[in-house]
């Protein structure tokens, strides 16, 4: 771990991209101490004005002040992207590390795995929320399942490469309990790949939810988030820029901080691992 | 990189570079009217189906007996003439000679029988009218003769209302035809264009009809002579808003039909496109379920919530530019003969104090109230999201649900499911067409109040007297309120400037016949 | 290798029955009614049962699937509700798009991935391949329907130089003229997903760069250019081919969102109308035959993989 943030102060770049991502949970954290108005709270009278000194970022067509919708944003897609990572990492690890250490349960899982990494993940989100409706825990699981598929297949490669080690193999003709090589030696040796790919997961998940509120079977449209500023402004994109600029902004400066710092943080990976992050 | 690889990537890049010049070459025909869609027809069937895309193309096709002139009177269309005797209870319709179908096949009484006897017992319109027919013969060749059960006042604005209405077909496919739409080989009108093909996602393609036999008056509303100027019409769906509006600008549409309310201002003054409003106005539903839940019956607390809303504020959020919409306690528009006062100083009071004091008095003590609002049509979402935000705060628990439109739709069938949910409504020419006026719509108002008014305003002939009826149901839409509504909304489409002809259309849907472009 | 073949092969069938059978069971899941739908806000509810009664809406769900899956056995994949015509007719129609769409793409992302990532493995850690890397994820990093609305806002609305959405079908008119609809939803897509090609390639390419046969390759003599391409790049395309699988779904997935916002007839535009009007033959049928399609892609991978790389035999 301290290598890796270590490895940061070596491109400076994306030392800026990990100054972003404090600076994004913080202003989620923090959400309601730094906005200046309510984000639902509606006020035609001032509707799209443009960035001033009351309203720093403008008001959208409902009059909502944007700085303050797009600080709550922070919180929506903070929450949606961790909620994917978590879901994806827990069953992604559990049914990975099973699936490379019991030779029984295999086929099956890797099987549904397989079929899984078939559906489009755009169009398994849009099933998904249709039949679970619009909602944040919903969005979570729509995008979740598709990163679940990639998670699984890296933590299954892993172990796979991890239990021919020889101080494993050692351990296990040693008689060494099954649970405690998994605990003991699988989990903390693959702890680096999986933080990679929770970096990217967390990057793209964004992206993915972006996407699913464009096509209207996002966030529900009464929470703030980035997404849906996004695709409800863009019919100002003339009119009123401000609209677009400040959530779109925030979502490429998001993703792009997080793909930074997977970036530097997989050239620090194990070549040997190197390869089953960036294959799938 | 080496110098071998460098010269490549250079002669690439010219390539590339020539190949897209090639391309950007501006093309587009004279001939051929673009329009663009918000969405995919289900059918051009419009006798069963009751969508404004299906309409709004199908009117360019099919025709009626009669059709609305610009100031909603059914004026006649394929009939040349009518004779109405036995105080109302026989009518005898003359049509028109000489009239040809796509097909080639002249026009008799046969195809409008056949028409009317599938639109009676499958149309969705249809048994409105034919529940007070007895009776339905041919007494000529170009001649039908309807018997009614009782005179029955709004018969020719049902046989002129398209949506949903009585389009006539050539015999043959009208009598194959049943409660499915009819196929698309079965799309043989007497309409200025005829159907060519449907490519989905791509277009409907409709070319001029040359045998078309037109009408010597001239053009009104949908009524009178229709000169189809284009070769061919393209009607092409383009779901995003945004795409409707930059295609118009980037010249690959000539027509946009239903641009969002918020962008008027900005258009408006835009010299790449023109706007048009259309006259005949929708109107914001908030219906009430009669049937089930806490508001069945409880007329004071349906009172309290209509108090406590400002029709101002949801309108203003969800459309935005006043020109776009009017705050209007009548049911039917101002401008059609139907426009009352009566009852509506009930409507769009904005009072949460009084709607509180209301509220206990009905007997309400914070109960959950379900109100279902579609995403899927931004208006409706956002009409419903003030509405909700101004019931919150005047002390109502509501329990905002928001469904994509599909879901939302099989959910009102089920009255165990919701209290309230927002719809929007067409404009209509005669009140009768209301769906609270069914008592098989989702809301299920049939107090006997309301059938009695109901019965009373179906038989009445004489226009003052009806008149005076409906002054008496919207009071009683205002006391037991089965519906709230928000206000009425003018729609607008753009156009390419170099279009002419466009008309200010009397109901919602655009008709291209007389249209041209400019020299 | 021709028993491996036939293994594969066969080993994709409980694949595919697998994914019709969650295809299916999800599909149902959706509350709604395609009948309501169809039939428009005013229908009465007869109307509406008339409806279901005859599309077979109201038969139990397992001899709808069974139905179902024997139709596709006999190549049959059903009618659509909305369209009344062949679920296979509705999606050929869509698949022109699709597939110029896919294919474009695809070759944009290797003529753009490619050589950039080459270039930058051989410029390991200068400027210009810090340059690439972060061009290319700063294009990554953009919402996809973002970024077609600014090319179109750019390029159809303000410059007029491409036309802003729609695509008149090549085949039935013969206009090549017609492939210039598709230059931005290409770019929208090929650009964002280029940056994993980028990365595919250098990084491998920088893996076997200090690898003992091109230590000897060099030593024998070859000049830097030719043990770039013979050697290096070879083994990199090991790498990309084994990204293509995975880019082919994730193009599909983002196919949707461009088809939508440039007004495409396409497969992915379908797939998300379909979802909205409950048409369930046709949604079925697109997510079973995109999953073909992507077993048949991973396939083809990996048996190229042998053609590549010469250490790997199937047996």
């Amino acid at each position: 771990m301290g290598r890796m943030l270590r490895a940061f102060y070596g491109r400076k770049i994306a030392l800026l991209g990990l100054f972003v991502i404090v600076l994004l949970v913080l202003s989620a954290v923090f959400a309601p101490l730094l906005v200046t108005f309510d984000p639902i709270e509606m006020n035609p009278a001032e509707k799209l004005a443009s960035p001033n000194g009351k309203h720093w970022m403008g008001t959208d067509n409902f009059g909502r002040d944007i700085f303050s919708r797009v600080v709550y944003g922070a919180r929506t897609s903070l929450v949606g992207s961790a909620g994917v990572v978590l879901f994806s990492l827990v069953l992604g690890v559990l049914i990975g590390v099973s699936s490379g250490y019991f030779k029984r349960v295999e086929p099956y899982l890797m099987r549904l795995i397989d079929v899984l990494m078939a559906f489009p993940s755009l169009l398994m989100a849009l099933v998904l929320v249709s039949i679970l409706g619009r909602g944040m825990v919903n969005v979570i699981i729509a995008v979740g399942i598709t990163y679940l598929t990639r998670t699984t297949r890296i933590v299954y490669g892993l172990t796979l490469k991890l239990r021919e080690e020889p101080y494993i193999e050692a351990a296990v003709s040693s008689g060494v309990k099954q649970r405690w090589i998994i605990l003991r030696h699988i989990l903390p040796n693959m702890m680096s790949p999986i933080i990679v790919q929770a970096t990217f997961t967390f990057a793209f998940s964004l992206l993915d939810m972006a996407s699913l509120d464009f096509l209207g079977l996002g966030i529900p449209p009464s929470v703030p988030s980035w997404g849906n500023m996004l695709s409800e402004g863009r019919m100002y994109l003339t009119r009123a820029p401000w609209l677009l600029l400040f959530p779109g902004a925030c979502i490429v400066l998001t993703v792009l901080s997080f793909n930074l710092a997977g970036d530097v943080l997989r050239d620090q990976l194990d070549p040997h691992f190197r390869r089953d992050i960036e294959g799938v | 990189m080496g110098t071998r690889s460098a010269k490549l990537l250079r002669m690439l890049s010219v390539s590339v570079l020539c190949v897209l010049m090639l391309f950007s070459a501006a093309w587009a025909s004279e001939d051929v009217l673009r329009v663009a869609v918000i969405d995919e027809a289900p059918s051009l069937d419009q006798q069963v189906i009751t969508s404004d895309l299906t309409t709004m193309i199908a009117i360019h096709v099919f025709e009626g007996l009669y059709t609305f002139d610009s100031k909603y009177n059914p004026v006649p269309m394929l009939v040349k003439e009518e004779e109405v005797k036995d105080d109302g209870k026989l009518i005898v319709i003359r049509l028109r000679e000489g009239v040809t179908f796509h097909n080639g096949k002249e026009l008799t009484a046969d195809d409008v029988y056949a028409s009317l006897s599938r639109w009676s017992q499958f149309g969705s319109r249809g048994s409105v009218l034919f529940n007070n027919i007895e009776k339905m013969e041919q007494t000529g060749k170009y001649e039908i003769t309807l018997h009614f059960k009782q005179a029955f006042a709004p018969w020719k604005n049902l046989l002129a209302f398209m949506n949903g209405g009585p389009a006539i077909y050539p015999k043959e496919i009208a009598e194959k035809a049943d409660k499915t739409p009819i196929p698309e080989t079965g799309y043989i009108g007497t309409g200025p264009y005829k159907f060519v093909e449907r490519s989905p996602s791509r277009y409907i393609r409709l070319v001029r009809f040359d045998e078309y036999a037109a009408r010597d008056e001239a053009s009104d509303g949908y009524a009178g002579k229709k000169e189809a100027n284009f070769k061919e019409i393209q009607f092409i769906p383009v779901p995003d808003d945004a795409t409707r509006v930059n295609g118009i600008k980037a010249g690959d549409y000539d027509y946009s039909e239903r641009i969002p309310g918020d962008l008027y201002d900005s258009l408006k003054d835009d010299p790449d496109l023109v706007v048009t409003l259309q006259k005949g106005g929708s109107q914001g539903f908030v219906f009430f379920n009669s049937k089930e839940g806490i508001l069945k019956e409880n007329f004071k607390l349906r009172k309290a919530i209509l108090t406590a809303v400002d029709m101002d504020a949801v309108l203003k959020a969800a459309i935005g530019p006043e020109a776009l919409w009017r705050k209007n306690g009548s049911i039917m528009p101002e401008g059609t003969p139907w426009f009352s006062t009566a009852g509506a100083d009930a409507y769009s009071l904005g009072d949460a104090e009084k709607a509180k004091a209301l509220a206990k008095e009905a007997g309400y003590n914070g109960e959950k109230i379900t109100y279902m609002a579609t995403t899927s049509y931004k208006v409706h979402y956002d009409s419903s999201l003030v509405i909700t935000e101004q019931l919150k705060k005047a002390g109502f628990n509501i329990d905002f649900q928001i469904y994509d439109w599909a879901t939302l739709v099989s959910k009102r069938a089920d009255a165990t499911q919701w209290d309230m949910f927002f719809t929007y409504h067409g404009f209509v020419p005669d009140p009768v067409l209301f769906t609270f006026m069914s008592e098989v719509y989702p809301g299920w108002w049939a107090t006997p109040e309301k059938k009695e008014l109901a019965a009373k305003f179906a038989s009445t002939l004489d226009e003052k007297e009806r008149k005076a009826i409906w002054d008496q149901i919207q009071e009683l839409v205002y006391t037991q309120v089965p519906i709230m509504k928000t206000g009425d909304n003018f729609i607008y489409d753009v156009y390419a400037p170099k279009l002419e002809g466009v008309k200010d259309t009397a109901l919602i849907w655009p008709r291209f016949w007389g249209v041209h472009f400019k020299k | 290798m021709f028993s491996y073949l036939v293994r594969r092969i066969a080993s994709m069938i409980p694949s595919l029955l697998l994914t019709s059978i969650i295809v299916f069971s999800f599909i149902h899941l959706i509350p709604g009614d395609p009948a309501r739908v169809m039939l428009g806000d005013q229908a009465t509810p007869e109307q509406v049962e008339y409806l279901r009664e005859s599309m077979g809406l109201n038969r139990p769900l397992y001899i709808q699937y069974f139905k179902w899956l024997g139709g596709i056995l006999r190549g049959d994949f059903g009618s659509s509700i909305f369209f009344h015509q062949p679920v296979l007719s509705v999606i050929a129609d869509r698949a022109e798009t699709s597939v110029f769409i896919a294919l474009i793409s695809i070759v944009l992302i290797i003529l753009i991935g490619i050589p950039i990532g080459i270039l930058s493995a051989i410029r390991y850690n200068s400027f210009l391949d810090q340059f690439f890397s972060g061009v290319s994820m700063f294009f990554a990093s953009i919402p996809t329907f973002w970024l077609g609305l600014n090319l179109m806002l750019l390029f159809s609305v303000i410059l007029k130089i491409f036309p802003s959405s729609g695509f008149p079908s090549i085949l039935k008119s013969g206009n090549w003229e017609n492939l210039r609809y598709l230059i931005l939803p290409c770019i929208t897509l090929a650009i964002p997903n280029s940056a994993l090609i980028i990365r595919l390639t250098r990084s491998s390419m920088l893996d076997v760069s200090n690898a003992d046969y091109v230590k000897t390759a060099r030593a024998k003599g070859l000049s830097e250019m030719r043990v770039n391409i013979r050697h290096i790049f070879r083994n990199a395309l090991v790498a990309v081919t084994s990204a293509l699988g995975f880019t082919f779904i994730g193009l599909v997935s983002k196919t949707v969102v461009t088809e939508t916002v440039f007004s495409l007839p396409g497969i992915g535009r379908l797939i998300v109308e379909s979802i909205l009007r409950r048409d369930y033959p046709t949604i079925q049928g697109i997510i079973l035959i995109v999953a073909f399609i992507y077993m048949v892609i991973n396939l083809i991978v990996d048996l190229s993989y042998a053609l590549l790389d010469p250490r790997i035999r199937y047996s």
